[in-house]
C-alpha cells in the first residue's frame, strides 16, 4: 500500500448551495499532509466522505487500501478521528469516556492513555461536559492516539485554542507519528500552523481541491517576482502565473507557482529585466493560490 | 461494547429509572389502599370495579416509562449529531442492536418492582371468594407493554428531529381534519381511525388494551 487515502471523481451535494465535486485526492502513506481551505470550503464535508459519515453520489475512496463505504467498520478500526467539535458523551467522565473508548478499539493502549492522560493534566473524574475547550481539545487527541491508529484524521484540531495546548496537541501528534510512522490527514484554516508540521499540502476551495502538492514545492516554489520592462503577453512559461500587477512605469509585481532557480532567464529572454524574487511564506501563496483560482469562477460567473 | 453501552444507558436514565421503579412498586399498593373500603366488607363486585378503573394507570405508566427510557436512549447521540456513535469501528446496526438492548435490559428494574409490589400488596389482604390476585400475569403484561412502548418510541426517537417533525405534523393534520370535518359535518374521522386502529388492532400494541386487573375472577 502506497497510498493511505485515495479518492478518485468523487460528487457530494449537501442542499441547494454546496457542492463537492469530482475532488480526487491522493495522501501517501507515512505524510503528514495538510488540508487547506477556508471556512466553509469543503474540508470538513470531505474528512465525513473519507470516514464514511456520509454518502458520496459518485465517485470512489479508498483508505489504508480498503474501500469506503464497504468497509468502513473495519477501516474504522485503524482511525483516530479528532473532529471539529466535540462529539464525546458531557455526562461521562474523563475516565468513563476513556474506557468506552476503549471497549471499541482492539488496539487501545491503556497505560499510553494513562501517562498522555497525565501529560495533558487531564482529571480521570472530570466531567466531559465541564472541559473546557482546551481540555477537551487534549481529551480528544488522547482518545485518537491511544488507539494506535495507522492514519489519524484531524479536523482542526487546535482551532480556537491557546498557544500551548495547541503545541502540546501538535507535539503529541508528531511524537507518535515519528515512533509509528502512520500517516497523518490534518486540516486546518491556520497555515501557518500546517507549514511547521505537514509534508504534504491540499488547498480546498468551494468544494473543489485547487492544489495538491508536497509542502516544500509549494513553500519554495510560490514567489513574488518585481520586473520591469515585462512584454504583455506571457506565453509558454515554465511556471504558473498566478496574478500581475502593474505598479509605476513599466514595474510589475509578479505571484508565481513553480518557481524554479534559473527561470529568471525566461522572464529576461523576452527583454524585461527580473529586479527581485521575494520567497513568500505559506500564507501568502496560500492566499494567492487562493484569488488565483477563484478568478475564473468569478469570470464564469 | 455492550458492558460500556450499558453503563452509559444506566448513567444516562437512572434518574429516571428510579422515578419508574418507584411507581411501579407503588401501583399496586395503591390500588389496593383504594379498594381497602371493597375488600373490608368483601365486596367482591366492588373491589373488580375499583381494580379496573385503577388498572388503566397500569397501561399509562407502561407507556410512559418506554416513551422517557427510549426518549433518553438517544439524546446523547443527537446532541453530538450522531458523530462519535457513526466514527466507532462497528456495524451502525449494531450499535443500534446493542442500544437498544442496554435500554430494554434497564427497564427491568421497575418490572421486577411491580411484580414485587404485587406480591406484597397480595399478601397485605385478604381476598374475597371467587376472586384470586394475578401478580405475576399483570407484570409479564406490563413487561410486554413497557417494552413494545420502548421499542416504537425507540425507533422514532432513532430519527432526526425531521422524522418525528413529520410524524407529529402527520397526527396534527389528521386531528385538524377531523376537527374541520366534524364542524361541516362531514365523513372525515381520520384521527379516529389512527387511535381506534392503534388501541383496537391486535397487533402487538393490543397488549395495552382491556382491563389490567391485579384481583380478578
Amino acid at each position: 500500500m502506497t497510498d493511505a487515502i485515495r479518492m478518485r471523481a468523487l460528487c457530494y451535494r449537501a442542499g441547494s448551495h454546496f457542492d463537492i465535486s469530482d475532488l480526487s485526492l491522493t495522501v501517501p502513506a507515512g505524510a503528514v499532509y495538510g488540508f487547506l481551505g477556508p471556512n466553509g470550503s469543503g474540508k470538513t464535508t470531505t474528512i465525513r466522505l473519507l470516514l464514511g459519515l456520509l454518502r458520496a453520489r459518485h465517485g470512489e475512496i479508498e483508505v489504508l487500501g480498503r474501500s469506503i463505504p464497504r468497509d468502513v467498520a473495519a477501516t474504522l478500526a485503524r482511525i483516530g478521528y479528532v473532529p471539529e467539535r466535540p462529539h464525546i458523551y458531557p455526562s461521562l467522565t474523563v475516565a468513563e469516556a476513556m474506557r468506552f473508548h476503549a471497549a471499541f478499539h482492539a488496539r487501545w493502549d491503556g497505560a499510553w492513555a494513562a501517562e498522555l492522560a497525565a501529560t495533558f493534566l487531564l482529571r480521570g473524574d472530570a466531567r466531559v461536559g465541564t472541559l473546557s475547550k482546551g481540555e477537551m481539545g487534549k481529551l480528544m487527541m488522547l482518545l485518537a492516539l491511544a488507539q494506535r491508529p495507522e492514519l489519524l484524521v484531524l479536523d482542526e484540531p487546535t482551532d480556537g485554542l491557546d498557544p500551548v495546548v495547541r503545541r502540546d496537541m501538535l507535539e503529541s501528534v508528531l511524537g507518535y507519528v515519528a515512533e509509528h510512522g502512520a500517516t497523518v490527514f490534518i486540516s486546518s484554516h491556520l497555515v501557518h500552523e500546517l507549514e511547521r508540521i505537514c509534508d504534504w499540502v491540499g488547498v480546498m476551495d468551494r468544494g473543489r481541491l485547487v492544489a495538491e502538492l508536497p509542502m516544500q514545492l509549494f513553500k519554495d516554489g510560490i514567489k513574488r517576482v518585481r520586473i520591469t520592462g515585462a512584454t504583455a503577453e506571457v506565453s509558454g512559461a515554465p511556471f504558473v502565473l498566478l496574478k500581475r500587477e502593474r505598479g509605476q512605469g513599466t514595474a510589475e509585481e509578479w505571484i508565481v507557482r513553480g518557481w524554479k532557480a534559473g527561470m529568471e532567464s525566461y522572464i529576461e529572454g523576452s527583454g524585461a529585466v527580473v529586479r527581485e524574487v521575494i520567497d513568500l511564506d505559506l500564507e501568502d501563496g496560500f492566499v494567492e493560490m487562493l484569488r488565483a483560482a477563484r478568478v475564473p469562477q468569478a469570470k464564469e460567473a | 461494547m455492550f458492558r460500556v453501552i450499558l453503563a452509559t444507558q444506566w448513567k444516562w436514565t437512572r434518574g429516571a429509572l428510579l422515578i419508574a421503579t418507584c411507581a411501579a412498586f407503588a401501583l399496586p399498593l395503591l390500588s389496593i389502599r383504594n379498594a381497602s373500603t371493597a375488600l373490608e366488607e368483601m365486596n367482591a363486585r366492588d373491589l373488580l370495579a375499583i381494580m379496573n378503573t385503577i388498572g388503566m394507570a397500569y397501561g399509562l405508566t407502561a407507556g410512559s416509562i418506554g416513551l422517557v427510557i427510549a426518549a433518553m436512549a438517544w439524546t446523547p447521540d443527537h446532541a453530538g449529531r450522531h458523530v462519535y456513535a457513526l466514527a466507532l469501528p462497528l456495524a451502525r446496526w449494531k450499535y443500534v442492536a446493542m442500544r437498544f438492548a442496554a435500554g430494554a435490559l434497564t427497564l427491568t428494574a421497575p418490572v421486577i418492582a411491580l411484580w414485587i409490589g404485587g406480591v406484597v400488596a397480595i399478601a397485605s389482604i385478604q381476598i374475597p371468594a371467587g376472586l384470586h390476585s394475578h401478580a405475576a400475569a399483570l407484570t409479564i403484561r406490563f413487561a410486554l407493554a413497557t417494552l413494545v412502548a420502548y421499542a416504537t418510541f425507540f425507533a422514532i426517537s432513532s430519527g432526526t428531529k425531521r422524522t418525528a417533525g413529520l410524524i407529529l405534523s402527520t397526527l396534527a393534520g389528521a386531528l385538524i381534519l377531523e376537527l374541520v370535518g366534524e364542524a361541516l359535518n362531514l365523513p372525515l374521522r381520520p384521527f379516529f381511525l389512527f387511535v381506534d386502529f392503534v388501541m383496537n388492532w391486535s397487533g402487538t400494541l393490543g397488549v395495552f388494551n382491556g382491563p389490567w386487573m391485579l384481583i380478578d375472577v
